[in-house]
């Protein structure tokens, strides 16, 4: 009735990025695959959070500001407290005005006091998804630029998750390549490289696929250019360019990524890395996308994408959850 | 380069308790003055001056001070239900979404795709009205400005031409200016509004400054008949309108009012674009349902006082039914209610201009608030793919849904032209059940949410919603919002002469209205099964997030 039959579905990957310390995402990360029947689940980096919001002890009562606001609670809602404040990103510690103190004043114990706070949440996400999927999906997460390099053996000794960074990976009907390196960006973030570093970073890990082999890309940085890659300019200040009364938006994404892609063909591109430039395009004879992120407000973007037997690339569908 | 041992750059933000590590990123998002905005915009403020006259012509007997409180009791109510519907999926597209992930996917596409339409040809019909007030406009600006061109100006703009031009330049401004980021938008809109609260305190200044005395005087002075407002009242009186306060009369008049300030949570339309969603659309709505009672309620009491309600009623009456023996007394447009006594009683041209300019700014306002709310509900749609994919495609320059923009005008546009030179009164005839339905549907989909989806609405750490007497919190909102909402669709339905009359025409559109969006829904889907491995119904199932 509405013209040929589709190629027959032999995997569906659900892609979603950027998740940023988001407790409440990452559950419905692992959710989508019983939500939207998804055989590999796969999150592209940018999972560590950016805040540390220290939560006061005093006399059983727990103080902390929750987005600007005093809020105290008896200690047996510590729980809940930590999660409100998680609503936003943010870690939180329970700790004492000393502590807090010091942390102010002497950064490599702020740094350590982040790092803890970053491992401590991503191995409890490794436990969770033990727990919470079913035994024949795969869950796949690579670290993005905001993640501290520090957690790559972390993700890579969960048992329950595989982590190929800088990697190509079986998924059955294709091969996955994954790379959560970028190029420069105004806040000097961990994986950043020049586009003629990233271009060779990412071309040695393409050039170990068997030439008949289909493969879909993982590439934190979208393709420069693609409309995947908008962003406000920003100032040596990090305040957005004002050009015409209004803020300045200039592609930001990675030539490298773009040449790349190019030259090698991937069926499906996966980008993140720029939340608010959401959206879907073809390079070449590859479908580009960037599902955006909007994880501050708890809500999960992704994409689902559908491959046949024989590594083609079918159709996409992209979610808010 | 970057390597393992690189700092986070951490660093506490002053005042916030809180430290933040170098990361990428920057969020743009709405606060609480643009999503008031778009909540004031949507009601047109100033209209209610029209309304009043409205409602007094509609209603034998009635006094619009209960109407107005019961009116703001009632969206109050669902203004609690909605904040829950935004709190559970805040995003874009309203009725739309919370109905397809929380109710049914066919049930979500009705409301989306009759949304689309209504609220279009609302676009094009707030433009005729533009059109058709025109006159009073110049009227009131060559009076100002002592110009008898500007005044006779009036004369040349009544006809159907007349009507389609200025509508369809108006909605081409409305699109040029729904182009710009929504922050932008909604401070133009914000202008708009507030130069109809200025309009509202220059006209309750001036009735305060003024005895009914001085109203029957200028009214004589400006009718150029010594005994206008008499006459008025004794050619009421020769035609048996029947004039004072009914109860009955009073409350009947509440769906009129309800309706009066629909629009006043229509910020939940654009929960997409909200900071913090939950508690920036409550302060927003709030906010507007606050100050428009005050305003209006304010404004309406100082009417009784200095014009009278005898008058009113009597005027209102006389000028919709016996427009000859109104005429023969005065030129005082009676449609114009309130305005129409400022410009009676304003002795300066800053009032008259201000008078003047007062609605077009209110029509102007409410489209760019609709063509956002159509928009984003059209966004809505195509991003689950029951539109065209194009019309989601989102300005990377201005982060507006601009194909979705320009649907909504360029079916405006032919909705104008159309209503300018064709009688559509019939067809439309139950556009008010239409808006009073939306309303059902959004306390139907409140009910619900507790029940269908709990994991949304759960707190963090909560194993339990909060309940009273045994049901969720939110199903009482949603339920009360239902039961309010559907005696509204009651008091509509058995009074067709003064809401709407049912004929075959009014009733076939409301259905094909409303049937459109669970057809394009079953067509899209098989389109989608014929063509791909992906199920459309995956695009609305809403994930649990603990």
């Amino acid at each position: 009735m509405f013209g040929s039959r589709p190629k027959k579905r032999a995997l569906r990957l659900f892609f979603a990025t950027d998740v940023h310390g988001s407790d409440r995402c990452f559950r419905k990360f692992l959710a989508a695959a019983s939500s939207y029947e998804a055989d590999v689940l796969v999150l592209g980096g940018d999972i560590a959070g950016k805040g540390l919001v220290p939560i006061r002890s005093d006399n059983g009562t727990l103080s902390a500001k929750v987005r600007g606001e005093e809020v105290s609670v008896p200690r047996a809602e510590e729980d809940r407290l930590r999660a409100e404040i998680n609503r936003m990103g943010f870690y939180s510690v329970v700790t004492d005005a000393q502590d807090i103190e010091r942390m102010e004043n002497d950064a490599p114990y702020l740094d350590d006091a982040f790092l803890h706070a970053i491992v401590e949440q991503i191995e409890g996400w490794c436990r969770l998804a033990d727990e919470r999927l079913a035994p024949n999906v795969r869950c796949i997460i690579t670290p993005g630029n905001d993640d501290p390099k520090a957690i790559d053996p972390v993700l890579k000794s969960a048992p329950r998750i595989e982590s190929p960074e800088g990697e190509l990976c079986e998924l059955g009907p294709v091969l996955m390549a994954s790379c959560g390196d970028v190029t420069p960006t105004p806040w000097n973030t961990e994986r950043e490289y020049s586009e003629e570093d990233l271009g060779r970073r990412l071309a040695a890990i393409l050039d170990d696929a068997p030439p008949d082999r289909k493969v879909a890309v993982n590439f934190h940085c979208p393709p420069y250019g693609s409309g995947l890659d908008f962003a406000a300019e920003l100032d040596p200040q990090l305040r957005p360019v004002i050009r015409g009364g209004r803020p300045s938006i200039v592609p930001v994404g990675s030539k490298a990524v773009r040449d790349v892609v190019k030259k090698y063909h991937p069926v499906v591109g996966l980008h993140g890395h720029i939340h608010e430039s959401r959206g879907a395009q073809r390079i070449g004879q590859t479908m580009c996308l960037n599902p955006g992120s909007d994880y501050a407000a708890d809500v999960l973007r992704g994409a689902i994408v559908d491959f046949a037997q024989d590594g083609s690339y079918i159709d996409f569908l992209f979610t808010t959850g | 380069m970057a390597s393992s041992s690189a700092s986070m750059g951490g660093k506490a933000v002053a005042g916030q308790g809180l430290f933040t590590r170098q990361s990428s990123g920057l969020v743009r998002e709405l606060g609480i003055p643009a999503a008031t905005g778009i909540a004031l915009a949507s009601v047109a403020v100033v209209n209610t001056f029209i309304n009043f006259n409205a409602g007094l012509v509609l209603f034998n007997q009635a006094d619009m001070t209960l109407p107005l409180l019961v009116g703001a009791g009632i969206w109050l109510v669902a203004m609690f239900a909605y904040k829950y519907l935004l709190e559970a999926i805040p995003r874009a597209g309203g009725e739309y979404v919370y109905l397809s992930r929380i109710v049914s996917p066919a049930l979500g596409a009705m409301a989306g795709i009759s949304i689309c339409i209504a609220f279009t040809y609302i676009l094009a019909a707030n433009a005729n009205f533009t059109a058709s007030y025109t006159p009073f406009m110049l009227t009131a600006l060559g009076a100002a400005l002592n110009s008898s061109a500007i005044s006779d100006a009036a004369n040349n703009v009544t006809s159907q031409t007349a009507v389609a031009i200025i509508s369809v330049v108006m909605l081409l401004v409305v699109a040029a200016v729904s182009f710009v980021p929504l922050r932008r938008l909604a401070q133009v809109i914000l202008v708009l509004v507030g130069i109809q609260l200025l309009a509202f305190l220059v006209l309750g200044w001036i009735l305060v400054t003024h005895s009914h005395q001085d109203f029957v005087n200028a009214l004589a002075s400006f009718s150029n008949h010594p005994n206008a407002y008499n006459d008025i009242l004794g050619a009421a009186a020769k035609d048996q309108i029947p004039l004072g306060v009914s109860i009955g009369a009073s409350l009947l008049a509440v769906p009129f009012m309800v309706l009066n300030y629909n629009g006043v949570l229509y910020a939940y339309y654009i929960g997409g674009e909200l900071k913090r969603p939950g508690r920036t659309y409550l302060y927003a709505s709030v906010i507007s349902i606050a100050l428009l009672v005050v305003v209006w309620t304010g404004v309406w009491l100082l009417m009784l006082n200095t014009v009278g309600l005898d008058f009113m009623q009597s005027q209102a009456k006389l000028g919709a039914n016996d427009a000859t023996a109104y005429g023969a007394i005065t030129s005082l447009q009676s449609s114009a209610g309130g305005l129409g006594y400022g410009l009676v009683l304003s002795g300066d041209p800053i009032s008259k201009i201000l008078i003047g300019i007062a609605v077009p700014s209110a029509e102007l306002a409410v489209d760019l608030a609709f063509v956002a709310v159509v928009a984003r509900v059209m966004f809505a749609l195509a991003f689950d793919r029951m539109l065209p994919i194009g019309l989601a495609k989102i300005s990377e320059r201005n982060a507006v849904p601009v194909n979705a923009i320009i649907v909504a005008v360029v079916a405006g546009i032919g909705f104008a032209i159309l209503a300018a030179f064709v009688n559509l009164s019939n067809i439309v005839a139950n556009l008010a059940l239409f808006v009073a339905l939306i309303i059902v549907a959004g306390g139907v989909a409140a009910t619900a949410l507790p029940y269908r989806r709990p994991d949304l609405i759960m707190k963090p750490g909560q194993t339990e919603l909060p309940r009273m007497a045994g049901v969720p919190v939110p199903a009482l909102w949603g339920a009360a919002t239902t039961i309010l909402a559907s005696i509204v669709v009651v008091l509509i339905v058995t009074h067709p002469e003064v809401f709407g009359s049912f004929s075959v025409s009014s009733v076939g559109a409301l259905v094909i209205v409303l049937l459109a969006g669970p057809v394009i829904y079953l067509i899209a889907r098989q389109v989608r099964l014929s063509r791909s491995s992906i199920d459309l119904r995956l695009a609305m199932r809403e994930l649990p997030p603990e």
